[in-house]
């Protein structure tokens, strides 16, 4: 059974719709509206009526099988009591998949689970997907749906976002907007009753829209599946995780040494290694790397070149780019080709150091020259903001140049200064490369492609 | 009969006598059918026993008491080592079952296991344990100060390929002084990994073990051998 109904429906459903704002059938239905969803859009609420939202009146169905027409998605949000009735409507009505926002079972215990293994069943005999219960919707922006309680602005791009957590799930759809961070998805799993890690990871690997998948996770139900799913998606896209919480058996008291060294999450990080999944223990650091994992193509050697208009920052990349094993380009007669775009007082080894005199045409010209070269495969384009070139002119150069070369080599940017230097790094990210506030995140960022791509290699071997 | 139905007919015996952990000869003969290397053992019930299986083996040998009831072994004062001849194994024999007796006067003493006493190895570590989402997983370490203090152990979840083996070895802070630091021979990486491999491999084929340690295991510059090993049902 496919889950590809959730993304790609022709019709969408909302069971529990609400012409009044602050209801979460409101909320789901105007940003269903106001976000561009093509397809058809039906409400469906036990007390009819009509309904108006964002200037567009709808028929209110009593019940699914009421609504005169085909119906590939529907978004439940009434509540937990009337789930099971409605899911088995849904089955009648031929709906291929339910993302069921209530919440309300197995969250709650024992009997909960019940219920929500018995939807499972109900959905599965018909042939249906249930995404949930206990969620927050789901986002796919190539087809424009945003079928979320969340912000409604996602930008588009090219990272597919899951979280099992809602709270910190629909947050991060807010700070994904506020930092320039575009998604082809974002999908709540909640209680995974159904769809699960492993389905997404699958369906994501083939999904022409994606470019790398990040999750985070509290913990998998089934971790051979998910490894396994992991494994097979890492050899094409990178995955991303942050993992937070404790396993189960940190808990019980160990008997055997070894069961005393498994401390709190030992076996996820071995089986993270093991299916090529990158670990970022932080939020900030997931979505550094994601934004350099979801746009940049891979690296075709190991030669990074550091461009900079400042020695300070230069070398702070240089510590993070040793840290991080990443290996710095140090052939003096090719890195000479850079002395054309520098003052006699400039260096051209690595990390070239343009200046603080370098402008527009020291930019343009140096990484130009570093985008043709064939014996620099990485790139990182340091700049400390100053009076001689507005670093918003400055993100224009680089995707100007970046986009005539092609976009055949991974180049990030960092740029440190104020306004207008955020201003850059936005203009940047929303052209799909990857910009920073500070030389080692972009450094870092750019090794963990790196580390994607020395374990997909290993595979190979 | 293959390996697993070998290593099974063990593990039901204890089951069945109401234990949930083998005695050292139970697990060191599950690991010889899995291709693990041990010192070969034998195990005596008497002096005379003692003396002769000592002189089969070929001195010095290693004693030590073999009960289900005794798990620390040293604790009861079982435990002998470089025994270097006949009357040191017959006194050793003696010694040791009178001081399991005086530590646990209602344990069940089977005798004592007689293994050619080694020369010192570099002592490492390898255990597994099952996790509820992910199933067997391996770890391995360095033994000592290593593992006990500074917890520097690495983990892979079962089965394990020999290059993912080598990678948990060689991801182990103290790598260094296995691969030979400061001038000292280098250990055999590579039989390591088998060793790790074939653990792995009993560890998928006999779910009926949940926990196992072998520590130490002596690993030199040619192999490496599993001195102790325990396994928890």
């Amino acid at each position: 059974m496919s889950i590809e109904a959730l993304f790609k429906p022709k019709s969408i459903a909302v069971i529990g719709a609400s012409g009044k704002p602050g209801k979460i059938g409101y909320a789901i239905l105007k940003n269903l509206i106001e976000y561009g969803y093509e397809g058809k859009i039906y409400a469906v609420n036990v007390k009819g009526g009509e309904i108006e939202i964002s200037g567009r009146k709808f028929q209110v169905y009593k019940s699914i099988l009421d609504v005169p027409d085909e119906i590939d998605m529907a978004v439940i949000v009434v509540p937990a009591k009337f789930v099971p009735q409605v899911v088995e409507e849904c089955g009648k009505k031929g709906v291929k998949v339910l993302p069921i926002i209530s919440s309300g079972f197995g969250e709650l215990g024992p009997e909960g689970k019940k219920v929500e293994e018995q939807l499972v069943e109900t959905a599965h005999k018909y042939g249906m997907r249930i995404l949930g219960p206990n969620i927050f919707g789901v986002v796919y922006t190539p087809t424009k749906i945003n079928a979320t309680f969340g912000p409604r602005d996602v930008l588009p791009g090219k990272l597919a976002l899951i979280s099992q957590s809602g709270a910190l799930g629909i947050a991060l759809m807010g700070w994904t907007i506020l930092e320039k961070v575009g998604l082809s998805a974002l999908v709540s799993i909640g209680n995974k009753s159904d769809i699960d890690d492993a389905d997404l990871l699958e369906y994501f690997k083939d999904d022409e829209n994606t470019g790398a998948i990040l999750i985070y996770m509290e913990g998998v139900k089934d971790g051979r599946k998910f490894m396994e799913a992991a494994k097979e998606v890492s050899k094409k896209k990178p995955v991303i995780v942050i993992k937070a919480g404790r396993s189960e058996r940190g808990a019980k008291a160990a008997a055997s040494h070894t069961g005393s060294l498994a401390g709190a999450d030992a076996i996820y990080t071995a089986a993270f290694k093991q299916s090529g999944v990158l670990r970022a223990l932080t939020i900030g650091e997931a979505f550094d790397w994601a934004r350099t994992l979801s746009n940049l193509p891979e690296p075709q050697g190991e030669n990074v070149v550091i461009l900079t208009n400042g020695g300070g920052i230069g070398v702070m990349a240089t510590d993070a780019a040793e840290e991080e094993g990443l290996k710095l380009y140090d052939n003096l007669e090719e890195l000479k080709v850079f002395a054309n775009h520098m003052p006699p007082f400039g260096s051209y080894k690595n990390p070239v150091d343009l200046t603080g005199m370098a402008g527009a045409q020291a930019y343009e010209g140096a990484v130009r020259d570093a985008l043709a070269h064939p014996e620099m495969h990485a790139i990182a384009v340091l700049y400390c903001q100053t009076a001689v070139l507005d670093p918003r002119d400055l993100a224009r150069i680089i995707i100007e140049e970046y986009d005539k070369s092609g976009r055949k080599k991974p180049l990030v940017v960092a740029i440190v200064g104020g306004i207008e230097a955020k201003e850059a790094i936005d203009i940047l990210n929303e052209n799909g490369i990857p910009a920073y506030p500070e030389p080692e995140r972009a450094i870092k960022s750019l090794a963990a492609l790196y580390r994607w791509e020395r374990w997909k290699k290993s595979k190979k071997a | 009969m293959n390996r697993i139905e070998k290593a099974r007919q063990i593990i039901e015996k204890a089951k069945q006598e109401g234990r949930n952990a083998l005695v050292e000869p139970e697990a060191k003969e599950i690991l010889q059918l899995y291709g693990v290397p041990t010192p070969e053992f034998k195990v005596a019930t008497n002096e005379e026993e003692a003396v002769k299986f000592a002189q089969e083996i070929g001195y010095p040998v290693v004693m030590k008491i073999v009960s289900p009831d005794i798990i620390h072994k040293s604790d009861a004062g079982g435990v002998k080592v470089n025994i270097k001849n006949d009357e040191e194994a017959r006194e050793a024999f003696k010694t040791i079952m009178e001081n399991a007796k005086k530590y646990k006067p209602d344990a069940d003493l089977w005798g004592v296991i007689v293994y050619k006493m080694l020369p010192l190895g570099k002592e490492v570590i390898v255990g597994m344990i099952r996790d509820p989402q992910f199933g067997p997983a391996i770890m391995f370490g360095l033994g000592g100060i290593f593992v006990e203090i500074l917890k520097d152990v690495s983990f892979r979840v079962a089965p394990i390929t020999k290059e993912e083996a080598l990678d948990m070895i060689k991801e182990i802070k103290a790598y260094p002084i296995l691969a030979g630091a400061r001038g000292e021979k280098p250990v055999n990486i590579d039989a390591l990994a088998e060793f790790i491999v074939k653990v792995s491999q009993l560890a998928v084929e006999l779910p009926e073990i949940k926990e196992l340690d072998i520590n130490p295991i002596f690993a030199y510059e040619d192999s490496a051998v599993a001195v102790d090993a325990r396994m928890l049902l």
